[in-house]
């Protein structure tokens, strides 16, 4: 489907975008979820992108952020320890907010990839048309 | 192809002129699938100047254009049918293959409407 390639292309972005979105959700779902001191803290994920040879963009995998997280101290808390600390993730949300405009812009931008590409293949079918 | 005339309009000039290359990505060899479609030149091969190896071409061709064709309307209808029973895992895989299914389509009706009209301007031809 060589004549397609650009839509592939777009839509191989569309894809990561939407894992990145995906993941991004997921890190902020979970931002304050607690975890016992005797268990990791939510690791955060960070979605690892890699270009194809061929054109486009692959998720190459997914890294995973800070199993340590920051311990707080909330006695109250069901799954405080003997000293009364709780486990909470090291989520910085300003930088998850950033990094969800950027990918939403860049699914944007894809998309608008998709419509010129199909502005273009429209203009091709348009030659020798009377 | 047509870039060589400009090619010889710098000849002219006597200025070393060199055409523009376009970048090519490895592996985007299937503008040849684009390529193909100046096998519509085939019906004008039957006016007798060229031979009539062009006309089987051309047919293999258009009957090649209409498999793929089906073969892209499968896929966007098996996609559609995903995204109503709410199988579908990436709403841009529908949209591009729709989109994809539509281009398709209209290029194998302008290549139908193209040999239609050849065949057509032959007919009219006085004997």
């Amino acid at each position: 489907m060589g004549a397609f390639d650009l839509l592939r292309i777009a839509g191989s972005s569309l894809g990561m975008h939407q894992t990145w979105l995906d993941a991004l959700g997921h890190n902020i779902a979970n931002a304050n979820t607690v975890s016992s001191t005797g268990e990791d803290a939510f690791r955060a994920q960070y979605v690892v992108a890699r270009s194809r040879a061929d054109g486009g963009v692959d998720v190459s995998g997914v890294a995973l952020g800070d199993a340590e997280g920051r311990m707080v101290h909330s006695p109250d808390h069901p799954l405080a320890d003997a000293d009364g600390y709780v486990r909470l993730p090291e989520i910085d949300m300003s930088s998850q907010m950033t990094q969800l405009v950027m990918a939403q812009r860049g699914f944007q931008a894809s998309v608008q990839v998709t419509k010129n590409a199909q502005e273009t293949y429209n203009a091709a079918l348009q030659i020798g048309r009377a | 192809m047509s870039i060589g005339g400009i090619e010889g309009i710098g000849g002219l000039a006597g200025a070393g002129f060199t055409p523009f290359q376009a970048p090519r990505i490895d592996g985007a060899g299937g503008a040849g699938g684009i390529g193909g479609t100046s096998g519509i030149g085939g019906p004008g091969g039957l006016g007798g100047t060229q031979g009539v190896a062009g006309g089987s071409s051309f047919s293999d061709l258009v009957l090649d254009g209409i498999d793929r064709l089906e073969g892209v309307q499968d896929k966007a209808s098996t996609l559609g049918v995903q995204a109503a029973t709410g199988q579908l895992d990436n709403i841009h895989d529908y949209t591009l293959a729709a989109s994809q299914a539509q281009v398709t389509t209209q290029l194998t009706v302008a290549v139908r409407n193209k040999a239609v009209e050849a065949f057509t301007e032959i007919m009219r031809m006085p004997i």
